[in-house]
């Protein structure tokens, strides 16, 4: 920023301000990535010694094939997000988008997701879409379709189709708040202007409202790319990879390799590869936009 | 009721309202359905998945707080969310403080560093963390999950309190720094005072996250005293995974006290994240 103005007090002793912060960031954000960067090239059981392993670890990454799979799954995931978090998202965003009496309500209702836990979401829904007693199979068989009624979760054609629903339930109300934010602060006379010169709704919404979300609309995808990747506790707390490994990520198997069979070098190394794809997907990104300049730091 | 709201509605406001309610509704009925479950037995819940419950079962909930340990888990969740968000905040507060107010050696360095925390995923440090709090002793205390859950915080409250500090202009410390007031009076007699709707909207944004922390708390506690509500949720529904009434009563006792939290503080936690979300 360059509006900085002189500052405050001048000295190192000002660095006590920032110190608890550093400390504890460094203590168990920094500390434990550089150890990570190490662990990562040994052999190790959590118990023993450390030994020295070279990339060994990480060509066993590369023909692992659960773990290349699992790439494969939270990618289709993060595509999955963009359209039931994102996009429907913005499309509530618009239809919510009223001073009518309701409105505000139902708002409320549709972001009432969000402050749940994962883990409360998720035990949730496996009651919705349990097989005998679910809340979607019971309504395909009062409606005469019972053929249709599937074990959803325990299928691989379909369960991580309904992990990405679910996850939609969960977030497409944050997408709604920031994008029925933004669409407040668009200036209503551009609306009026394009109503004279005869454009309908869509020709407003494709012509105003989303040019002027283009920066949210930016750092939302950003948003749901990087939390995507990382994306654990609804994956762990529906299914676990499970059916037949159909939902495994990068995330679940990491923690199944340190943690249930004992090799924390091979699962480190696994977390440092998920770090890197992470880092160079939202760099990049953040590069590829930059002409947007949703990056102020 | 507003002037707008007194205005006839157009058909296409009340197709625009029919739309949307039912989606809403369609979306919300899980929720309804997961309290008013949760006082069915077992037999109502096969037989009739939609139906009331013939006999409000108020001892399902009972059973559920008491086979589940559910008190345990609230307690150890606030006692745990309550000190990493306070301590969150107030050396974020400062930190902010000093890296917009003050000058000393490493300021931009230190805030670079800081922002790593910003695009990092907490699983890619996950094991090293729990290789790293077993030698320091604190696996099994809340301290395990109240030390990185404070840490992981850190970077986006900063950045955003930082961003807030930016936005107002510093008249009234240097006023108090003219009037021979040192660098902590100004901080905390001037500074947080002026600051304090911030730092409310990151109080709020941070009890979700560190509330509903599922990872760290799974790995770092595995002594059934010190766990939390959402691996303790988890942990229930596996146990009892054919007891449907039970699971649901516990469902509901966790989700609700929640759930109507949230409708009370309703416009400060969306103010807060449309606040943030925009920057």
């Amino acid at each position: 920023m360059q509006d900085r103005s002189a500052p405050i007090s001048t000295g190192a002793a000002n660095l006590l301000f920032a110190a608890p912060a550093m400390l504890l960031f460094a203590t168990f954000v920094l500390l434990p990535l550089g150890a990570s960067v190490y662990y990562a090239f040994t052999f190790w059981d959590g118990f023993s010694a450390p030994r020295w392993a070279g990339l060994a670890n990480f060509i066993r990454a590369l023909t692992d094939t659960t773990f290349l799979m699992s790439f494969v799954h939270v990618v289709l995931y993060i595509a999955a997000t963009l359209v039931f978090e994102v996009t429907f998202g913005l499309v509530m965003a618009v239809l919510l988008n009223s001073d009518r009496r309701g409105f505000s309500l139902m708002r409320g209702m549709f972001f009432a997701p969000v402050v749940l836990s994962m883990s409360a979401a998720g035990v949730l829904w496996k009651f919705v879409l349990d097989y005998r007693t679910g809340l979607l199979n019971s309504t395909l068989r009062s409606v005469g379709l019972g053929d249709w009624a599937q074990p959803w979760l325990a299928q691989p054609e379909t369960a991580l189709l309904f992990i990405c629903i679910v996850s939609g339930w969960k977030y497409a109300g944050f997408y709604m708040v920031i994008f029925f934010a933004a669409l407040r602060r668009i200036p209503r006379n551009l609306y009026e202007a394009a109503r004279l010169d005869g454009a309908n709704g869509v020709q407003q919404f494709t012509a105003i409202t989303l040019p002027m979300l283009k920066q949210n609309v930016i750092v939302c995808i950003l948003l749901a790319v990087t939390g995507g990747f990382a994306g654990f506790d609804l994956f762990f707390t529906m299914t676990n990879g499970q059916p037949f490994g159909a939902t495994e990520v990068p995330a679940t198997w990491i923690i199944k390799q340190a943690f249930d069979q004992n090799q924390i070098g091979y699962g480190v190394a696994l977390t440092v590869v998920l770090t890197l794809v992470v880092s160079l997907i939202s760099i990049g990104y953040l590069k590829i936009s930059e002409r947007g300049n949703v990056t102020r730091y | 009721m507003s002037r707008a709201t007194e205005r006839r509605r157009s058909t296409a406001e009340w197709l625009q309202f029919g739309v949307a309610g039912a989606i809403v509704l369609v979306m919300f009925y899980p929720a309804i359905w997961m309290v008013y479950s949760s006082f069915k037995s077992n037999r109502e819940i096969f037989r009739s998945p939609f139906a009331l419950p013939a006999q409000w079962r108020w001892e399902n909930l009972i059973e559920a707080w008491q086979v589940g340990g559910l008190g345990t888990l609230y307690f150890n969740s606030v006692f745990v969310t309550l000190v990493a968000v306070s301590m969150c905040v107030l050396f974020a507060t400062a930190a902010a403080f000093a890296f917009t107010r003050l000058e000393f050696p490493g300021r931009k360095l230190m805030y670079r560093i800081l922002l790593i925390g910003l695009l990092l995923p907490p699983p890619s440090v996950a094991i090293a963390l729990f290789t790293q709090l077993r030698d320091m002793h604190l696996l099994n205390t809340p301290w395990a999950l109240i030390l990185p859950g404070a840490a992981w915080q850190l970077a986006f409250t900063v950045f955003l309190m930082r961003a807030y500090f930016i936005s107002i202009r510093p008249d009234m410390e240097e006023a108090a720094r003219l009037d021979g007031a040192n660098t902590w009076e100004i901080f905390w007699h001037v500074s947080v005072p002026m600051v304090w709707p911030a730092m409310l909207t990151m109080v709020v944004l941070n009890t979700i996250s560190v509330w509903n922390e599922l990872l760290f708390a799974l790995l770092f506690i595995t002594d059934d005293a010190q766990r939390t509500l959402p691996v303790g949720l988890v942990r229930f529904s596996g146990y009892h995974s054919t007891d449907y009434s039970l699971v649901f009563a516990a469902l509901t006792i966790t989700t609700v006290p929640i759930l109507i939290l949230y409708f009370i503080l309703q416009r400060h936690v969306i103010a807060g994240l449309t606040a943030t979300a925009m920057d």
